[in-house]
């Protein structure tokens, strides 16, 4: 056995940083590349009835850690890591009413907010996000511009965008560039 | 005389002076001037040339439908050719350039075809330059091109950005005007979400324009106060600059903003233009009538203008039209012009209005001649005077400046863009849309109603009655209802007798004769009119010309306008630029860039990228000393097979498959069996299409009784995931099975060569030795020590013992960079996807350059793989069709050049030895082709007529297209190792 180090790369760690776009506008956007904790796709067997509430409970309880990603489907996110032993665990609790793909490393959370985060994204999603219809907790699967996401509603004037690793930093460009005339201020480590 | 700036009133802002230049010449305007008025201000009324006879062409409008003040603006890459100066806002430093005239718009030689133009009526081009055929597309066509026209685009890129956006409202209320202000605000007042859009620069339509009264009221505070209460209602948005363009299915509506055209400072955070993707629960149509011009000789001479944007541009712009006006009218319109001139101290020689009862209420100081007309209009560039036929009596009067109206069109555009026809209402003398569709209602004179307090009242009512049905109690209409006192005339198509050509089609050049000639033609019919004179066509689509044509047309043809119809209306309403179309999506955000986790190890491996779909892959690996691509991708594949390589496979499509049913679903979904797969083992599955044709291959492995792990070829991942979807919930909504598209997920890593199983041990914990992991294993390992947990895979593309090891995205380069670690002391590489490609074609593995979507498992020699046993599977139905299992199928065999030294091509056809090169004696195609350096030539996979009887069989290959023959054998596609040795190390 050889001793080899093991490092973690994140998805972003290429993506382009620092400020972009109109200086002081007073409604500057901020777009955060988010921990690459854990990410768990939850999808519900056949029959198995309501399961929101049990889905909630492989949760780490923080807020919006459930997310709606289609009938019967969900996506539980996390700061933490998990281990393969936290895992099973996990999938112990769901009693083979839903099965669990681990997705921790193949969707990426990037956080975005600002006083006009919603003229912002507007630029990408068909999605009324105003909060009379899109209120703070919601998800929905979208088309950002080209690229496929699942946002979330994490505040009056914040989102989270969850999406594929291969097209994360291609949609961290265009969110900079769609941010532009509002200035951004982007940045990938915590 | 020509047209001037009058010392005082209009909305312009004296103060705020704008320098800009047409034609090179400097001039002056003030903030509140379209470019068009502030050319008029500068007494500059010839403007452009026209499209065919280079006639000399001033403004007609002051809005959208302009068709002969078409201007270049801009320099380089911002040049915008066919601008309407109509719209166009002035701002400091524009520069614009009249079009279509050589050398200059005062002298343009063109103006030569003016004489010629007995020989130009409708139809010359198709009569004319008929024979020789080849002279139309290489001679004639390029002529005429040249000599004909509108303005040049530029070459050069345009610096500026645009984008697109979405918006949501419960009423989208197109056009700002009376009746669009009054449900605006009926529907802000009542909570609803507004959108307010509006091609101007400032809200307002015809309010802006006119001078009457509503009720005690004059329009401009009307105006002001409606627009101040709007901007105090937080739920209601107005988009100034803004021209919805377009009615689509959902109640979409797309409109393009002017974000930056109306300054010369361009600020490169915002876009210049923004397209807008409007989503309305409903719409209400407010978007105005369209004045028409009036048919008569001469009725283009500079100096000519609509009655109501005469009066625009005096209200507004403060501009007289010159010293000595000709009101020419069938209808009210021409009157409040001549009312508003005098108003301003300027003389009406004459109101010359065709109907014979005219109203006695005119109390200006202008003469009237009821029941006359005007024949001619008289003047080169500019005007001089009319002469006026009354009582058969001619009469030349002098002026400088014409009204005309000939009554009004509502402007309905958008109403038919989903399919709707317009229909001719008598009552109206004009086509009417129908006023109510599925989320669109038409208001104010969009629906026909004519005067000004009945346009407000519409509005409001409007409003209100659709609120209830947007659930929102119907707050008190925001104007009370009036009657419409506005008088319908009857319709004047033309002028007869006139002298000088009379222009139905300012833009297209299309005189009164033209249209007579189609009827007469046999092209009556409205569609082949407009194609044959061309009447209606080109930047302005008619708005001005198309009931007017109908009308002479119908005249012609002695029928009712309703029998003559419209042509059709499609979006876009006006003239959109590509720029706003393209929106961000050019250059680096032409499309999105899909990076494999392994992409930044495989360039600091100095890998040479490839785009394949979105992805970039490794294509090979650069080493020193290497001069073309093809010694680096010889020495990976020598290195493979006789060390070990490493390869990315992250791009290959996976799919996590879940439930108790996953087994059977898979057993229906390939052509082989996986019902019994056992747990721990990858098996090799065909996928057909519903025709018996193969869709997709790969490998899919079972990694737990109801998990299964699917691969597809990276360009099907997505569709063979939608193919599982759609089977799943359309096909067997009875099995449990789920699926997770798992891509993004994995690194996956191929270590292949005879060393590979020696550098894999060095990293995986458990035994991976022949017995314990045997050829088309597969099982989650523990790596490193218990720090990480992978899947591995035995499989192999090459040929030779391989692995494929997955591992979580983010350790994919450690994982990577420990396998290269590992492997030095055994001399391994990194390879890309050409030696990839060369190791499968030697080993006569196919790939979708082979699984082109004609060929069945037989022809790809997999006969044997289809299940013969299993009751159903997607493909079984059409497999045993007569064609599907015709012996002359074209089946896949192997090629190699009969000399070594010689090669081909992929495409290339074969042929039997001796055949003549043709189609007819065609016997298949080079489907992959690559230089073995194992076997030291070219090979090549074929699809061939009987293939796999004819190994051993000399045939040509032969490249039509590069004149290349090579003489070749037919053989076994499998050309190395064809005992598959090597596959267990």
């Amino acid at each position: 056995m050889v001793d080899f180090a093991l490092f973690h790369r994140s998805a972003l760690a290429g993506a382009k940083t620092g400020s972009f776009g109109a200086a002081s506008t007073g409604s500057r956007i901020a777009l955060t590349a988010l921990s690459e904790g854990h990410v768990l796709h939850v999808l519900a067997a056949h029959g198995s009835g309501a399961l929101r509430g049990l889905v909630a409970q492989i949760g780490d309880g923080g807020p919006y850690a459930v997310r709606a990603y289609g009938p019967g489907q969900w996506f539980v996110v996390g700061d933490a890591a998990l281990s393969a032993a936290d895992l099973s665990g996990k999938a112990a609790l769901l009693a083979s009413r839903a099965s669990i793909a681990d997705q921790s490393h193949g969707r990426v959370r990037i956080g975005i907010g600002g006083a006009s985060v919603e003229a912002v994204l507007a630029k990408g999603t068909a999605v009324d996000l105003d909060q009379a219809n899109f209120a703070i907790g919601h998800s929905a699967m979208t088309l950002i511009g080209h690229i496929s996401a699942l946002i979330t509603r994490t505040g009056v004037e914040s989102f989270e965008l969850m999406v594929l690793r291969g097209f994360a930093e291609s949609l961290w460009d265009d969110l900079v560039q769609m941010s532009l005339e509002f200035g951004v201020e982007a940045k990938t480590a915590d | 005389m020509s047209s001037f700036r009058l010392s005082k009133g209009g909305r312009i802002d004296r103060a705020k002076p704008l320098d800009f230049t047409f034609d090179g010449k400097p001039m002056q305007g003030f903030a509140g001037d379209t470019l068009a008025s502030a050319l008029l201000a500068n007494g500059r009324q010839l403007v452009g040339r026209s499209f065919k006879y280079h006639r000399p062409r001033g403004i007609l409008t002051a809005g959208a439908a302009e068709p002969n003040a078409l201007v270049t603006i801009g320099e380089g890459g911002r040049t915008e050719a066919n601008t309407r100066a109509t719209l166009v806002e002035l701002y400091s430093g524009l520069k614009a350039k009249s079009q279509n005239r050589w050398p200059s718009v005062d002298f343009d030689l063109g103006a030569v075809n003016s004489l010629l133009s007995p020989f130009l009526g409708a139809g010359f081009y198709y009569k004319t330059f008929m024979w020789p055929a080849a002279f139309w597309e290489k001679v004639y066509e390029p002529i005429i091109r040249k000599a004909a026209g509108l303005g040049r685009a530029t070459y050069e890129p345009d610096p500026d950005t645009y984008e697109k956006c979405w918006t949501h409202c419960d009423l989208l209320v197109i056009g700002a005007g009376p009746a669009g202000l009054a449900a605006a605000l009926t529907a802000g007042r009542a909570g609803a979400r507004v959108i307010l859009a509006d091609e101007g620069f400032e809200p307002g339509g015809s309010l802006l324009a006119e001078t009457a009264a509503i009720g005690e009221k004059a329009a401009a505070v009307l105006l002001e106060e409606t627009l101040a209460e709007l901007a105090s209602l937080a739920n209601v948005r107005i988009f100034s600059r803004t021209t919805v363009f377009g009615w689509y299915d959902g109640n979409v509506f797309g409109a393009v903003e002017s974000v930056q055209k109306n300054t010369a400072a361009i600020d490169p955070n915002r876009p210049v233009e923004r397209l807008w993707r409007l989503a309305a629960r409903h719409a209400i149509l407010a978007s105005g009538a369209e004045e028409r011009p009036l048919v008569f000789g001469g009725n283009d001479i500079p100096g000519v203008m609509m009655a109501g944007a005469m009066r625009s541009y005096l209200n507004r712009q403060a501009i007289a039209p010159g010293k000595r006006t000709v009101v020419f009218t069938n209808d009210e319109s021409g009157y409040r012009t001549a009312t508003d001139l005098e108003a301003a101290g300027l003389e009406v020689a004459a109101i010359v209005d065709s109907r014979v009862g005219a109203p006695s209420s005119w109390a200006g100081r202008a003469p009237v001649f009821p029941g006359a007309v005007v024949q001619d209009a008289k003047g080169g560039k500019a005007l001089t005077g009319v002469t006026m036929i009354k009582g058969g009596a001619l009469e030349t009067i002098k002026a400088d400046a014409l009204a005309m109206s000939g009554g009004w069109s509502p402007i309905i555009h958008l109403a038919c863009h989903r399919g709707a026809r317009p229909v001719w209402s008598d009552a109206k003398a004009a086509f009417v849309a129908p006023q109510t569709q599925d989320g669109l209602t038409i208001a104010g004179s969009a629906a026909g109603v004519g005067a000004l307090e009945a346009c407000l009242a519409d509005g409001a009512e409007k409003a209100g009655n659709v609120l209830p049905s947007l659930g929102f109690s119907s707050a008190a209409a925001a104007f009370t209802p009036a009657v419409d006192t506005a008088t319908v005339a009857k319709p004047l198509w033309c002028v007869r007798g006139a002298k000088g050509k009379a222009f139905v089609d300012y833009q297209n050049d299309v005189h009164l004769k033209d249209l007579r000639l189609a009827v007469s033609e046999g092209y009556g019919h409205v569609e082949l009119a407009k194609r044959y004179t061309t009447n209606g066509m080109a930047t302005d689509q008619g708005k001005l010309s198309n009931v007017n044509a109908i009308g002479i047309l119908a005249e012609a043809r002695k029928v009712s306008p309703a029998d003559v119809g419209t042509t059709t209306f499609r979006p876009f309403y006006t003239p959109l630029s590509f720029g706003a179309l393209t929106g961000a999506s050019k250059g680096k955000h032409f499309q999105p860039v899909r990076k494999s986790p392994l992409h930044d190890w495989a360039r600091k491996n100095g890998a040479v990228f490839v785009e394949t779909g979105l992805w970039y892959r490794s294509s090979w690996f650069p080493k020193a000393g290497e001069t073309t691509w093809r010694d680096s991708v010889d020495r990976e594949v020598l290195n493979v097979r006789k060390n070990a390589g490493i390869c990315d496979v992250s791009t290959l499509g996976k799919i996590e498959i879940f439930g108790k049913d996953a087994a059977e679903f898979l057993n229906r979904i390939y052509c082989n069996a996986f019902l019994k797969l056992p747990v721990g083992k990858a098996r090799y599955g065909l996928m057909l299409r519903e025709d018996g044709m193969i869709y997709d291959d790969g490998t899919t492995s079972r990694l737990s009784e109801n998990h299964f792990f699917m691969t597809t070829t990276t360009a099907y991942a997505a569709g063979v995931m939608n193919h599982l979807e759609f089977c799943a919930q359309a096909l067997w909504p009875d099995l449990d099975v789920q699926f997770a598209s798992s891509t993004d997920q994995w690194a996956q890593i191929a270590v292949a060569g005879p060393k590979s199983r020696t550098i894999l041990q060095a990293l995986v914990d458990e035994d991976i030795c022949e017995v314990a992991f045997p050829f088309l294993g597969a099982k989650e390992v523990s790596l490193f020590g218990g720090k990480l947990t992978g899947r591995l895979f035995r499989i192999s593309f090459s040929g030779e013992l391989a692995y494929e090891l997955a591992v979580p995205a983010g350790y994919g380069e450690a994982v990577a960079d420990a396998i290269m670690q590992a492997g030095s002391p055994h001399g391994i590489c990194p390879y890309g996807v050409e030696a990839l490609g060369v190791m499968r074609i030697e080993k006569g593995h196919v790939t979708h350059s082979e699984i082109n979507g004609t060929v069945t498992p037989a022809d790809l020699g997999f006969a044997k793989m289809v299940s013969t046993t299993k009751p159903d599977f997607i493909g079984k139905a059409m497999l045993s069709r007569d064609g599907m299992v015709a012996q002359d199928r074209l089946s896949l065999v192997g090629v190699k050049p009969l000399d070594p030294a010689t090669t081909f091509r992929t495409g290339s056809h074969i042929l039997s030895e001796a055949a003549t090169p043709s189609l007819e004696n065609d016997q298949g195609y080079v489907t992959s082709s690559c230089f073995s350096p194992n076997l030291g030539s070219t090979i090549g996979l074929a699809l061939v007529k009987h293939g796999p009887k004819r190994h051993g069989e000399q045939v040509t290959v032969w490249n039509d297209l590069k004149n290349e023959y090579t003489k070749a054998v037919l053989c076994s596609p499998v050309f190395f190792d064809p005992e598959n040795e090597k596959l267990h190390g």
